[in-house]
């Protein structure tokens, strides 16, 4: 498989301390990713690299790198902005604008400059039908977003998300304040879009890490402890840190 | 302090070694049955069953209890499914002891062919290749259990001296086949008590290292 990411000795420190420290890894394309460890280990922090969301923090300094397809998204002059729309971001709480539905997934289309009336209303309805919102909203684009359900509202900003095609989406929590049901149709959703895009996602749900991804890493402290096939991690870790944490000895 | 998964998983245990414990009885049971023509033994061997089948339930249920309830991982989740492939083995155990126990019930009193010699020493084999599995177990030990993977030859061996020898006593005595075919179909029992007492093996290492070496 094509690697699409590569995170070669990377640490970020928040100030004088390092919240993830020397962290190297691959991740392929057209893969899911899930990160699991207890809460402070860094798994936000390493995934707000990947798209520099950090850099609005004040008093970060990272040091050593990450290439998005052979290139540095560190390197002096590069385009912070289309990296976040090739890096595409849906977070723990669904945060939908408050405008219509139509209109949230339209506005990135409009920000990336396609203007054309056409052009928008259909990739509107493609992003829509790829997270299986369509149909439950195509009677009401209108309608304000912030209406429908919590569920619907998360597979909105994933609609939103996608809409600009990014390659990368990374998931910080994306189904931690859902219902069983809206968790089961994410869950569905994060599948159907592996043959798109690469996928990243924080979880501290360990069935749904070993249900959704194909890799898993397991980060504590800071440090990427071990990154395996989710069947292998979820079967016999490598590591015995690993093991103690998901059957639950700590974290 | 032991998580609740922990408690029943020690619960589960308790019962499979229960269960091991029956089959090393029953292997025992049956084959002095014939050894000794003691139908009254046998008799109890054959009642005995239906508490292994019992016990064969009821450890499948705890096992489907906690695969859904606690989503068992890692070294849990292996346990798990080595006892759900563990339990069917020594069920089958049982099961062909009974066979045996069944074929000292047909002589009735009667000796068998001839003086049993090899069959008590398969049983004892048996009975040594299931001890061993379960200190492995027990001990986290995978080389031990692998070491029961060669007893297991010693098993077929041992059925196949035994089958030529009768296969020549029915070409020189024809009129013994019955007896014989009793003695064949214990020794095939036998062999294939060796063949599960090798995949509790397999499942220990499985248990143990998160490798199947079924097959191999």
């Amino acid at each position: 498989m094509k690697i699409k990411i590569k995170v070669n000795d990377l640490t970020f420190y928040y100030g004088a301390n390092p919240a993830i420290k020397n962290i190297s890894m691959e991740i392929c394309e057209n893969s899911v990713l899930a990160l699991i460890g207890p809460s402070g280990c860094g798994k936000s922090t390493f995934i707000k690299c990947i798209n520099r969301m950090n850099d609005i923090i004040q008093d970060i300094k990272v040091e050593g790198d990450i290439e998005i397809e052979g290139e540095s998204i560190f390197q002096n002059g590069y385009d912070v902005t289309d990296l976040r729309r090739r890096v595409g971001m849906v977070f723990q709480k669904s945060n939908p604008f408050p405008k219509s539905i139509y209109e949230n997934v339209a506005f990135g289309l409009r920000i990336k400059g396609i203007s054309s009336r056409y052009d928008i209303d259909s990739r509107v309805e493609t992003a829509l039908k790829r997270t299986a919102l369509w149909d439950e909203v195509k009677d009401r684009l209108g309608s304000s977003a912030l209406g429908l359900s919590g569920g619907q509202q998360q597979r909105l900003c994933i609609a939103r998300a996608i809409a600009i095609e990014p390659e990368v989406i990374l998931m910080d929590e994306p189904a931690s304040a859902l219902d069983p049901i809206s968790t089961q149709k994410i869950e569905e959703l994060i599948h159907d879009l592996k043959s798109r895009y690469t996928i990243i996602i924080v979880t501290h749900n360990m069935q749904q890490a070993a249900r959704v991804s194909d890799e898993t890493a397991f980060f504590y402290m800071g440090e990427l402890i071990e990154k395996n096939m989710t069947e292998k991690i979820f079967t016999n870790p490598d590591r015995e840190m690993t093991e103690n944490y998901i059957i639950g000895k700590f974290g | 302090m032991a998580t609740h998964l922990e408690m029943e998983l020690s619960q589960l245990t308790s019962k499979v070694y229960r269960m091991a414990d029956m089959s090393m009885e029953f292997i025992h049971n049956s084959v002095e049955s014939l050894k000794n023509s003691d139908t009254k033994l046998a008799a109890r061997v054959v009642e005995s069953d239906s508490e292994m089948d019992r016990l064969e339930v009821e450890i499948d249920d705890d096992c489907i209890k906690i695969l859904v309830t606690k989503q068992p991982a890692a070294i849990h989740l292996r346990m798990v499914l080595a006892f759900l492939k563990i339990n069917t083995d020594l069920e089958r155990i049982a099961d062909l002891c009974t066979s045996i126990a069944k074929e000292t019930l047909r002589l009735d009193g009667k000796p068998a062919l001839k003086p049993l010699i090899d069959i008590p020493r398969m049983a004892d084999i048996a009975i040594s290749m299931l001890k061993k599995c379960f200190r492995a177990f027990s001990e986290k030990n995978s080389a031990l259990a692998k070491e029961v993977l060669a007893m297991d030859k010693q098993i077929d061996e041992l059925n196949i001296q035994i089958y030529r020898e009768l296969f020549s006593y029915i070409t020189e005595s024809p009129h013994i086949i019955s007896g014989a075919l009793g003695l064949i179909m214990v020794s095939k029992a036998m062999e294939r008590i060796g063949d599960h007492a090798k995949n509790i093996a397999e499942r220990v290492v499985y248990y143990i290292d998160g490798i199947n070496i079924s097959h191999e």
